[in-house]
């Protein structure tokens, strides 16, 4: 099964009382495993009811989503946080780190809930955050540290059970330039390990650094295109994975 | 569990003064309660300990006041007396007529009120005292009913300027004559304080003499004071002193019901029952205010469940079940709570062992009511933790994330 996601005629719909919004209008799409996807589009378009239910957060009204193999849309509650905590790595835009806790901490979060012990959980919280270059700071707090360092401690978290499936949510949306394509590279190169990456952004040129770009518009697909010319990556890129082989 | 534990007390190091003044409510609930009881406890204590030094076997047997048609023959005689320790052997210990006498005595130093008991010469055996000069009262003293006597060391002191007066005699009148008393030995007591407030320093001398003497031989003996073994216990002991009335009853051709059985035991025994009604009574309501901390826990619990809706969704996108926060809610409260009782319990002891030493006081304070206290206080700590656990672990991680 080379597919991760696989969604069959997806529908979503708020229902908020008075009346019924369409948020996805009978969604058909496939991703590969080891794809680097953007989706992009406007506030609205349902790029981001898509990414909540791709992260197993909200589920579809109507249709099938198969996230590597299993049909998700039919589980519920805990059953569906089994699936976050062992497929999914979340990256989300502004970052959500538990604050007043150490970044270490933060990091063996998702091991904690995956019911890991304590000493290996500490031994993979510190192997990740050297990988992305925290492994100096580990005992500091959030608060402690600049967006584009929390940003990286969130990846850390979002690779703490080895998901096959990373799902950013706008995530340089505050960051400044320099930070961005620092976590744009990070992707990137996770992507080359083998690691299958999904971001929503609305800005083109973070979409630039992905290999195939999805646009919503009013709760469809409104195109599919493979990007011919991603954005390169700095070989020498300090702080970045260089552990990586 | 030592994880949620870890995280609990983490969090409540978070924000220091918040925990503190959310335990205050259980702080003070459970050191009132602890206090209260082990209070309670230590009055019980001292009054048992009173009742021990009176003699816990000791009780007193006459014809009931409300009988009307009382006879010479429901008196008894020193022949009864007889009678009784052939038939109850070892368990009837002593027996005399409780006589006593409050006398002047004169000596050439000074004069002093004295109390003067007539007692057997086993009297020592069931109210032990120390000799220190000469010896107590034997038999061939009661039999003999002879003028001898014993007096407390202190009043000898005072009226003959040394504690040592064997050989000393004092003029003073019993049962009706004018007699002179041999003094041939002296003894010590030792009195707790407690008890020194409880029976009142009466500043009278005390001295012992043959009961024979205080009492003609057929006389008739209006009171039956008794010691039943010392060795007895409750049980024991409530067994004999029903055989021993029935068996005067029986023998007074009396009807049962008829004799008035006044024991220390079971004295002690209503005091103890009353002082510990009060202090459960009391300690009730003292444990009011543990609800009252239980209500505060809760409130604040919510509050932080709201001001944390965030991190509940973040912890609910990366993989807790509705089980995980609910029990990581829980034990905060369980921790809170857990440590407010510990608090309110080493203030509570720590009071408690101040006054007594202040005030010399022999505090009890029972370890199995500091367990039940703990216990209880995570009890509350848990339950009024619920309400707001449940509310963490039902929220939506989607609404949640959005939250501000």
């Amino acid at each position: 099964m080379d597919e991760i996601i696989r969604l069959e005629n997806l529908v979503k719909i708020y229902d908020t009382g008075a009346v019924k919004v369409l948020g996805l209008n009978k969604i058909n799409l496939s991703i590969k495993k080891g794809e680097f996807v953007a989706i992009m589009g406007h506030s609205g378009s349902g790029k981001s009811t898509l990414m909540n239910i791709l992260g197993c957060l909200d589920k579809p009204s109507l249709g099938n989503y198969y996230l590597d193999g299993k049909n998700v849309a039919v589980l519920e509650g805990d059953e569906l946080s089994e699936i976050r905590n062992k497929k999914i790595g979340f990256v989300f835009q502004s970052f959500n780190l538990i604050s007043r806790m150490s970044i270490e901490k933060n990091v063996e979060v998702p091991l904690i809930y995956a019911r890991v012990k304590a000493s290996e959980r500490k031994k993979k919280a510190m192997e990740l955050l050297e990988l992305v270059g925290l492994g100096n700071r580990t005992e500091h707090q959030p608060n402690e540290l600049s967006g584009g360092q929390r940003q990286r401690v969130a990846i850390a978290r979002a690779l703490a059970n080895d998901p096959p499936l990373i799902l950013a949510d706008e995530p340089t949306g505050n960051l400044d330039s320099r930070a961005s394509i620092e976590i744009m590279e990070m992707f990137a190169k996770l992507h080359q390990r083998g690691v299958t990456v999904v971001v929503v952004t609305h800005e083109e040129n973070i979409a630039n650094y992905t290999h195939r770009i999805i646009t919503f518009s009013d709760g469809v697909i409104k195109d599919d295109r493979i990007n011919e010319n991603p954005t390169p990556i700095s070989e020498d890129a300090s702080g970045l994975m260089y552990r990586m082989s | 569990m030592i994880e949620n534990m870890k995280m609990a007390i983490a969090s409540l190091r978070a924000n220091k003064m918040r925990s503190f003044l959310t335990m205050l409510g259980i702080i003070i609930g459970i050191g009132s309660v602890i206090a209260i009881t082990s209070i309670g406890d230590t009055m019980r204590k001292m009054f048992s300990d009173v009742y021990k030094d009176i003699g816990v076997t000791q009780s007193y047997l006459y014809i009931g006041y409300w009988v009307e048609d009382t006879r010479d023959s429901d008196w008894f005689t020193m022949d009864d007396f007889e009678t009784y320790k052939e038939v109850f052997g070892d368990r009837l210990q002593y027996i005399d007529a409780s006589n006593m006498a409050s006398v002047d005595v004169q000596t050439e130093i000074t004069q002093k009120k004295f109390d003067i008991y007539g007692v057997d010469y086993n009297y020592i055996d069931v109210q032990p005292v120390d000799i220190v000069y000469g010896r107590y009262l034997n038999e061939s003293d009661i039999k003999g009913r002879k003028p001898n006597c014993v007096m407390e060391a202190s009043a000898a002191a005072e009226i003959f300027g040394t504690e040592n007066a064997v050989g000393k005699t004092i003029r003073v009148p019993i049962n009706g004559n004018i007699t002179d008393l041999n003094i041939i030995g002296i003894f010590k007591k030792e009195v707790s304080p407690f008890q020194k407030m409880m029976m009142g320093n009466t500043g009278r001398g005390e001295a012992y003499i043959p009961w024979t003497l205080m009492n003609s031989p057929d006389d008739l003996i209006y009171n039956c004071r008794y010691f039943a073994n010392i060795n007895m216990d409750e049980a024991e002991l409530k067994q004999f002193n029903a055989e021993f009335k029935a068996y005067v009853e029986k023998q007074k051709g009396r009807n049962p019901g008829d004799y008035f059985l006044n024991s220390a035991q079971e004295q002690m025994g209503q005091m103890d029952t009353m002082l510990g009604g009060i202090s459960a009574a009391v300690g009730g309501i003292a444990a009011i205010s543990l609800l009252v901390g239980g209500i505060g826990i809760m409130n604040i619990m919510l509050v932080s469940v709201t001001e944390r809706t965030r991190e509940i969704g973040i912890r609910k996108a990366l993989g807790a079940r509705t089980k995980d926060i609910m029990i990581q809610f829980l034990t905060e409260s369980a921790v809170l709570s857990a440590i407010g009782g510990t608090i309110g319990i080493l203030l509570a002891i720590g009071v408690l062992y101040i006054a007594g030493k202040i005030f010399s006081l022999p505090i009890v304070v029972k370890p199995q009511i500091v367990l039940l206290a703990v216990g209880f206080s995570a009890l509350v700590g848990i339950f009024f933790g619920i309400f707001p656990a449940k509310k963490a672990a039902e929220k939506d991680p989607i609404v949640a994330l959005r939250y501000e």
